[in-house]
């Protein structure tokens, strides 16, 4: 993890007079304080300072869902958010839910109905069924359609993954709320 | 060379089968656990950070370009233009330029002119991506703006403003395609339809954008580029002669790609200068494309104007189409880009007989950014114009529209059919396979319930909803050449590995590539491995386009895989001191000879092998084969698509209740892929004949620049219900029989949509003549046209 180094790894920031601030959050569990520039952007700070690089930067401007993480276990979009704004947080990206080995049960569900082909938006649609689980929200409530019509697919169509949302809110409703963490 | 005897002829063997199974994807886990292994996701701390500063004018000489603030900006490592760059050959590849085509092929960089927004002018290198754009905004370039052209037609005037003085036109591409008698005229009681149809600017938007690295290694003596791209080998090439160093001096390795669908189809400026400045500053350098640029910088699609003229006889049968159409290619050629409008006159006809035609096409430069395929090429557009040519017949004609199909689609016994040369992805003459088009016309007609439609119409309008079907069937030129390579290599611990010409986009390729090496050798798809995209690895290979990826890229690997077979038991034979006759292959092992007929199993013969050895002076043998197909004929898919709509007429918006697709791609490797490839394809269709629009302002700015502006289909724009039925007709003109399936799904979704649209809309007098987009506000605007009387 991070120090208080306001240096991304490698990437010096010169001789810039960057205004920086100390930086606390809670990232997947464990303490991070770093100090950063105050214009750096929260998806910036979890890929390039912290190397989570599951999240994908894909519009840049909060449209498509890829950057998508949990910010005190709600979807949130990470590439509109300064990385100063989370002060204080509690973030879980991708890697916070993945099983130390193979699939996690959403990760299963999302395999087995082929609702994925490049992947590059996966992460982000996981991460919102991930803040589903957490609600509760009902398979079969007109909340699942809103929270999916955050994300764009270009690939897939979008059938598979609604129905392996579908399946995964069923699976995780019948044994209460908790996701896969 | 090419293979005599069909692989299905023979009989099976082995212990497992994977031809036609619903394997799912290994590829996934990575996928799904965040490490993707995207070109940005690859580690690269000491690179510096690249921002390119590009042209914000559509059509202007340059006069100066100051840096000097841009210099003194922090953490700036370089500011670079073209004379700085050293370049020994700037111009980017183009593979469609025919004889007679003007040579307006785009350069990596701009030198005295810019020619669209967005074109690169500059680059700034610095320490980190925030301060190479706050650089890049401090880069002066002072520009005499020209009159610029965005209109194609007015763009073929002849007094425009020429965007290449020196060839003194605009219009620098022209084909004919011509078949049966070019004099057809209507007969007593036939008609003549004349249209102009309309085909908007479109991008593919793949959800990674673009992103170049480059470094130098050994030393210095080499530079590995790493790019998101669909042609490694080709951008290996392309750099060697830009740069002056030999083939070897270069390594490009392509990442995952995040979608491709046509954008990643191309030798971008980027994939040049980026490796320039690494050996120019002696240093890892990286740029990633953002959104913003993306619109402007990665290539667009589908522009053109078509004038169709359709001579129908009056029981309905089509005697011949005269078409001239105009291709908004941009301001440069992409690596492609004379491809769609190529493909009109190649592909209109689709299923129809249409006995005659004579296509007249051309390209026009305008100050737009380079036009380049987009998943389907040009066969979109040739697949509206017919079904849109159809329907209106056979409204005028008081006809069934189904019935008119029937009275035009070719027979099977009429097949294989030549449709007359061609200069279409190197076809050089449509030849048309196996298929049985009419069963799979009834096929989707059945399954679409069309014979029980106009109760459902009237359902519809009780709810005061407006319903409408619209039929579409299309052939499409998949798998093409002319050649592919693979190479295959049993290794130690006794699995295969694969190097594969064909790059992971999506579609699913390592699975459907290990698939059939698996059944080739009657072997576990888990002792399958595969390497795709490095080319030191595969320094051969034409590329991943064309729906080629299972078709011809799948073929070639099981072909090495059975070349492979034979090296193992030629070294058992040589071992054991046998004759190889002697030896059979069966359940994935090597049968031995003599009385006890003892069985190795493929995970022990590295191993026997080592031991037949022991003891002699002999060398650990390679074992390894490499198998080049030859690929002289495409092959041809094809499918019936029926859309229902229903529009709303307080909200002018479009629901899909319905889709149905019949399809024939040929042997199904994995129907689970095959499904997704269609459904996605189906959706991304609908998206570009809906919603999405490129939209140039009067002056020649690029207005849509980010996914707000252009609206991507989301996931209430998908069908309610989809419904899919495959055929699986082997064609002779594939080792394996297989076709190709990647683009079809939007090929057929235009003509589909725009019939279900005009059907919706019969009581109106409106014209659905071209892609739309039949967004809420063209659907308002219909309404308020005059009822048909």
């Amino acid at each position: 993890m991070a120090g208080s180094d306001a240096r991304l790894p490698g990437k010096s920031w010169g001789d810039s007079s960057e205004s920086c601030t100390v930086l606390r959050v809670t990232v997947n569990g464990k303490d991070v304080k770093a100090s950063v520039p105050d214009r750096l952007l929260l998806s910036d700070f979890l890929r390039d300072v912290l190397g989570l690089t599951a999240l994908k930067v894909a519009c840049g401007e909060g449209v498509c869902g890829a950057c998508t993480i949990a910010i005190d276990g709600e979807a949130a979009r990470s590439c509109i958010l300064l990385a100063v704004q989370v002060e204080g947080s509690e973030i879980v990206t991708l890697e916070g839910t993945n099983a130390i080995h193979g699939l996690n049960q959403v990760q299963q569900l999302f395999q087995k109905h082929h609702a994925l082909q490049c992947g590059y938006c996966t992460p982000g649609w996981l991460m919102t069924v991930y803040s589903m689980v957490k609600r509760s929200v009902h398979p079969d409530s007109g909340e699942v359609g809103q929270y999916l019509s955050g994300h764009i697919c270009r690939c897939t169509g979008y059938r598979n993954i609604g129905e392996a949302v579908r399946q995964a809110l069923a699976a995780t409703n019948d044994r209460g709320a908790g996701g896969e963490e | 060379m090419t293979v005599d005897n069909p692989a299905d002829a023979r009989p099976s063997r082995g212990r497992r089968r994977y031809m036609g199974q619903a394997v799912l994807r290994a590829e996934d886990e990575q996928l799904l656990r965040g490490g993707g292994g995207f070109l940005p996701d690859i580690p690269a701390p000491d690179a510096a950070e690249i921002c390119i500063v590009r042209s914000t004018h559509p059509h202007a000489i340059v006069r100066a370009i100051r840096k000097e603030r841009a210099l003194a900006s922090p953490g700036v490592i370089a500011v670079l233009a073209a004379n700085d760059l050293d370049l020994l050959d700037d111009a980017l590849p183009c593979v469609d330029m025919i004889p007679g085509t003007l040579d307006v092929r785009q350069r990596a960089i701009a030198r005295d002119r810019v020619r669209y927004v967005g074109q690169t002018v500059a680059l700034v290198v610095a320490e980190n991506r925030y301060l190479a754009e706050d650089a890049a905004a401090l880069v002066e370039i002072d520009y005499k703006p020209l009159p610029p052209v965005t209109d194609h037609m007015s763009a073929a005037d002849r007094d425009a403003p020429l965007l290449y003085p020196e060839l003194g036109t605009n219009v620098v591409y022209e084909v004919r395609q011509r078949d049966g008698n070019a004099d057809f005229a209507a007969r007593d009681g036939g008609l003549v339809i004349r249209k102009r149809f309309e085909f908007h600017r479109q991008t593919a938007v793949p959800m990674e954008p673009r992103g170049v690295m480059a470094k130098l290694t050994d030393n210095g003596e080499r530079l590995h580029v790493e790019s998101p791209t669909q042609l490694p080998q080709m951008l290996r090439t392309v750099l060697a002669g830009a740069l002056g160093v030999r083939l070897d001096q270069i390594r490009v390795t392509a990442p995952r790609l995040g979608g491709g669908f046509g954008a990643k189809e191309m030798v971008y400026p980027e994939e040049i200068l980026v490796p320039a400045v690494a050996r120019k500053l002696q240093r890892p350098v990286r740029w990633l494309e953002d959104r913003r640029e993306h619109f402007a910088a990665t290539t667009h699609a589908r522009e053109e104007t078509i004038d169709a003229e359709a001579v129908v006889a009056e029981d309905g049968t089509f005697i011949g189409l005269r078409l001239k159409g105009w291709a908004n290619i941009g301001a440069a050629y992409g690596f492609v880009g004379n491809t769609p409008i190529t493909a009109m006159g190649a592909m209109v006809r689709g299923p129809y007989r249409v006995p005659n035609l004579d296509s007249h096409m051309f390209s026009v430069v305008t100050n737009k950014t380079p036009l380049n395929v987009l998943r389907g090429a040009g066969a979109p557009q040739a697949t509206l114009v017919m079904e849109r040519l159809l329907d209106e017949a056979a409204r005028l004609l008081k006809m069934d529209r189904a019935e008119i199909r029937r009275r035009n689609v070719i027979q099977p016994g009429e097949l294989p059919l030549d449709r007359g040369r061609t200069e279409f992805a190197g076809a050089y003459s449509v030849l048309y396979d196996e298929g049985d088009y009419p069963r799979c016309l009834e096929a989707g007609l059945r399954l679409a319930g069309y014979d029980c439609f106009e109760t459902e119409r009237n359902e519809a309008a009780k709810r005061g909803k407006l319903r409408g079907l619209g039929i579409s069937m299309y052939v499409e030129i998949t798998g093409v050449g002319p050649s592919e390579t693979a190479h295959i290599v049993l290794q130690r611990d006794g699995t295969v590995l694969l190097y594969s010409s064909i790059m992971p986009v999506g579609q699913g390729s390592e699975t459907t590539q290990r698939q059939l090496v698996a059944e080739e050798l009657g072997i576990a798809i888990e002792q399958v491995s595969i390497r795709q995209g490095d080319t030191d690895e595969v320094p051969d290979a034409v590329g991943t386009f064309a729906s080629r990826g299972a078709a011809v890229g799948g073929a070639v690997g099981r072909l090495a895989a059975r070349e492979l077979l034979k090296t193992i038991l030629g070294c058992f034979a040589a071992a054991v001191g046998c004759d190889a006759a002697a030896l059979r292959w069966e359940c994935g092992g090597v049968k031995l000879p003599g009385d006890a007929a003892e069985f190795v199993p493929l995970e022990e013969i590295p191993m026997r092998l080592a031991l037949f050895r022991q003891g002699t002076a002999a060398e650990p043998e390679k074992i390894e084969a490499k198998y080049r197909l030859e690929v002289p004929r495409p092959s041809y898919a094809y499918a019936t698509h029926i859309a229902v709509v229903e529009i709303d007429p307080h909200t002018g918006r479009i629901e899909i209740p319905r889709y149905t697709v019949a399809h024939d791609c040929g042997k199904i490797v994995n129907p689970l892929l095959v499904e997704g490839q269609i459904v996605g394809g189906v959706v991304q269709g609908i998206g570009e004949v809906l919603r999405e629009r490129l939209v140039y302002d009067s002056v020649g700015d690029l207005k849509t620049r980010t996914m707000m502006d252009y609206v991507l289909p989301g996931p209430f724009d998908a069908p309610v219900e989809f419904k899919l039925w495959h055929m699986e007709t082997p064609t002779s003109f594939n080792p394996f029989g297989m076709r190709g399936v990647g683009e079809g799904g939007t090929i057929g979704a235009h003509g589909a949509m725009a019939n279900a649209v005009a059907d919706a809309l019969r009581d109106y007098d409106v014209a659905v003549d071209g892609s739309g987009p039949f967004n809420p506000t063209w659907v308002m605007e219909a309404l308020q046209r005059p009822r048909r009387a």
